[in-house]
């Protein structure tokens, strides 16, 4: 037994050995892509960096601590900026990220096989568009009359025009936006619909379910690990993406209207119409992100258990 | 070796070092890095360089190897590219962007001084001696003018004939404007009369540049609103800031500005409804629209032709300071301070600063001359609209070259969207404004 001990202690460690050179590659990716940029943002907030002064030399930037933050929390419209984001990432991921999502994969699902993958192919096509050019659509359809397709619509039934992007602005946004969403979760639910075994389905229609019935009790249930992958990885992307709103609103019209975090971010450490890019100041709006980004993938791992999804089966699997 | 042969072997040396000596002529390279609406006319900003490489390299005896690298990318992503290239290491020669751009590069040492070098060409006596106030920041010159312009009132003679004006009256618009007896409030009430008359719709009696940018100063100049104080700090005029978001205001009110002007697209809607001349009666703009309108969008009606007909240019009329204004910007030339050839970059700046290059940009994008004998010369004369407007730089005014400018103007916007759109009364703007200004750079500005 005294003889066996090392050896048992040799097969854990190799064991954990084993499993920490297969995380490897992955936790190497988090580290470059993701901890090592957090790190340098926040170290870049708690600097004065600007046009004025830049470097890329660390050393050489001034350190001003929390200053940027406390400008931060001074700012009069950084509350109407966090709560535009709130609801648009609310709404768009409620409506079309999640909601529609899992409609068009049921029903894709439920039509014969060819004309579903059609469907599909065309709900794709938002996001492979580059963004350009699919603002460029959208604002083709929103702009006034006589250049807006709907506004054309309006003129041949004698309806009011609009200048869309300025009356309904989020509207707009939410779509644009939306229509790009859809794809992801259309797939991984699509998928995860499809990996449902046939005998459950197939014991559900010889007891004499309907459709609905199927989707309620037996499709759902099964996907609550498709559905807090697209929740969580949908709503750091909605947090993070400010490219379609930049180029269809620019966050306006009027006093903010459609900015939202990510896009403050970009306008004050990227963007400046008259060159004075503040680089430490956008970062801190980028920290304050980063945070809000944390939270609430922990809070969606608590709400659908995810210790839970991940746990060893209580049975042994063959 | 007898003497015969040493003379002819000698001959023959300098010959072959002759050649080859020539043939390795020293090469050059320079990158130049030019924002222009090549569809626009504004092409010549970087192509004038392929048109002068020859002479300098003749000159200079070199061999000149240029990159010029012209598009019209957004001016915000324009001025992040000259920053990152620059800390890499990889910033071109000679990069073209707005003077104000001194106030940040200079300190940040982007840029190089100038003083030393421009003595050595006598092209640059022929500058416009005030365009020289633009190029400088803390006592040096680092750019040289590459245009002006001026941004006045396009006012449309069709609607005006339909309000009932003579064609006296049309056309002596410009010069009752420029002696004060046109001012901003009668603007306002003539497009007022033009919507309760039917001609024009409501909400298009005048429009104005729908984002921020330096158009925005003449509303404050003419109110009376100074920006640099004697003590080198920027000033904010509460007084004249209340004057024009009250301005801005009663525009959307009364109705002769539409209430979603701000942010209005110049490409979709302003610029196709303006150069008509048959929905807008005024629009304040740019001179290079004028060029764009008549390249682009009435072309098929006879371009330049149909807006002389149609359209006249104004100055923006005296508000309560009494004086009506333009404003210019006037981009620049300016070399890195990454450039490993700033001497042979200038003599390039040089031989472009010229009446003949100058005229190529200034004529086909409507830009106005930069050039004493460039005005003078007869190409210049000859075109009217460029004759026309030149008396408009009389009346010019320019931004200032400070590290604090972007903060001020960014926040002197704000309260401009804030008032014109209704989300805050012009008191309030003055207030949200004010606050913003003094959360990010505190006591570094003049408050009044």
């Amino acid at each position: 037994m005294e003889k066996k001990a090392p050896d048992s202690r040799r097969n854990i460690l190799r064991a954990n050995l084993t499993a920490y050179g297969f995380l490897a590659p992955a936790g190497i990716l988090v580290i470059i892509f993701f901890l090592i940029p957090v790190l340098l943002i926040i170290y870049l907030s708690m600097t004065n960096l600007a046009t004025t002064n830049f470097t890329t030399n660390v050393s050489q930037m001034e350190f001003v601590g929390l200053e940027n933050y406390a400008i931060l929390l001074r700012d009069q419209f950084a509350g109407k900026i966090f709560f535009n984001t709130v609801f648009y990432v609310l709404v768009t991921l409620a409506i079309f990220n999640v909601s529609l999502a899992l409609i068009v994969s049921l029903l894709t699902m439920h039509i014969p096989r060819r004309a579903g993958f059609a469907f599909r192919a065309i709900w794709i096509l938002p996001r492979i568009t580059t963004a350009t050019v699919y603002i460029m659509l959208w604002r083709r359809l929103a702009v006034e009359a006589p250049y807006g397709i709907i506004n054309q619509f309006n003129t041949l039934l004698n309806q009011p025009t609009y200048n869309y992007l300025d009356a309904r602005p989020w509207e707009f946004v939410i779509m644009a936006n939306g229509f790009i969403g859809v794809s992801f979760g259309m797939i991984i639910f699509t998928s995860a619909i499809e990996s449902i075994p046939k005998d459950l389905m197939n014991a559900s229609l010889v007891d004499g379910s309907t459709i609905m019935q199927r989707i309620r009790f037996i499709i759902m249930p099964l996907l609550r690990w498709p559905l807090l992958f697209v929740v969580t990885y949908q709503t750091l992307s909605l947090l993070t993406s400010f490219e379609q709103i930049l180029l269809l609103t620019n966050g306006g019209p009027g006093l903010y209207d459609t900015e939202v975090w990510s896009l403050t971010a970009y306008h004050r450490a990227l963007s400046n119409y008259f060159g004075n890019a503040q680089w430490g100041y956008g970062s801190a709006f980028a920290v304050v992100l980063v945070i809000i980004g944390v939270v609430l993938a922990v809070i969606y791992m608590r709400v659908f258990r995810f210790n839970e999804l991940v746990a060893e089966p209580k049975i042994e699997v063959l | 070796m007898n003497k015969r042969l040493f003379s002819v072997l000698l001959v023959l040396m300098m010959a072959v070092i002759g050649v080859f000596g020539s043939q390795a002529q020293e090469t050059v390279d320079i990158t130049i890095r030019c924002k222009a609406n090549v569809q626009g006319g504004e092409g010549w900003r970087c192509d004038n360089f392929s048109e002068i490489e020859s002479q300098v390299e003749e000159e200079l005896g070199i061999d000149l190897n240029l990159t010029l690298i012209q598009d019209d990318i957004g001016w915000e992503d324009y001025k992040t590219e000259f920053l990152l290239s620059t800390e890499a290491g990889d910033a071109p020669d000679i990069i073209l962007s707005g003077h104000e751009d001194i106030g940040s590069w200079a300190p940040a040492g982007y840029i190089i001084p100038l003083d030393d070098k421009l003595g050595d060409y006598p092209e640059f006596d022929d500058v416009v001696s005030t365009l020289w106030e633009s190029q400088k920041w803390d006592g040096q010159i680092w750019g040289v003018p590459q245009d002006a312009e001026a941004r006045p009132i396009f006012y449309s003679k069709l609607l005006l004939s339909d309000l009932g004006w003579s064609d006296e009256e049309i056309e002596s618009l410009p010069d009752r404007v420029a002696s004060g007896d046109f001012t901003f409030d009668d603007m306002v009430a003539t497009a007022q009369q033009a919507i309760e008359e039917g001609i024009i719709e409501e909400g298009f009696g005048y429009w104005h540049r729908g984002s921020n940018g330096f158009d925005w100063l003449m509303p404050y100049y003419a109110m009376g609103g100074e920006i640099l104080g004697e003590d080198g700090k920027l000033v904010w005029d509460s007084e004249a800031l209340l004057r024009v978001y009250e301005a801005v205001a009663s525009w959307v009110e009364t109705g002769i500005t539409r209430s979603d002007m701000l942010g209005l697209s110049s490409s979709e809607v302003v610029y196709p409804a303006v150069s008509s001349a048959e929905e807008v009666l005024f629009f304040q703009g740019g001179s290079w629209n004028w060029a764009n309108m008549a390249k682009n969008y009435v072309a098929d009606r006879g371009g330049n032709d149909y807006l002389l007909e149609n359209i006249g240019l104004i100055l923006y009329p005296a508000m309560s300071a009494g004086t009506p204004v333009t404003v210019t910007h006037p981009l620049s030339y300016m070399i890195s301070s990454d450039s490993e050839n700033p001497d042979v970059a200038m003599a390039l700046i040089a031989a472009v600063t010229t009446p003949e290059a100058n005229n190529r940009h200034a004529i086909d994008s409507f830009h106005l001359g930069i050039l004493n004998s460039q005005v003078e010369s007869e190409a210049y004369q000859n075109d009217p609209v460029l004759s026309s407007a030149h008396y408009m730089l009389d009346y010019t005014r320019v931004a200032p070259n400070h590290p604090d400018w972007s903060a001020w103007t960014n926040a002197y916007w704000l309260g401009i969207q804030a008032a014109e759109t209704g989300a805050s009364t012009p008191q309030e703007a003055l207030d949200q404004a004010t606050a913003q200004l003094q959360n990010e750079v505190g006591d570094n500005i003049t408050y009044k």
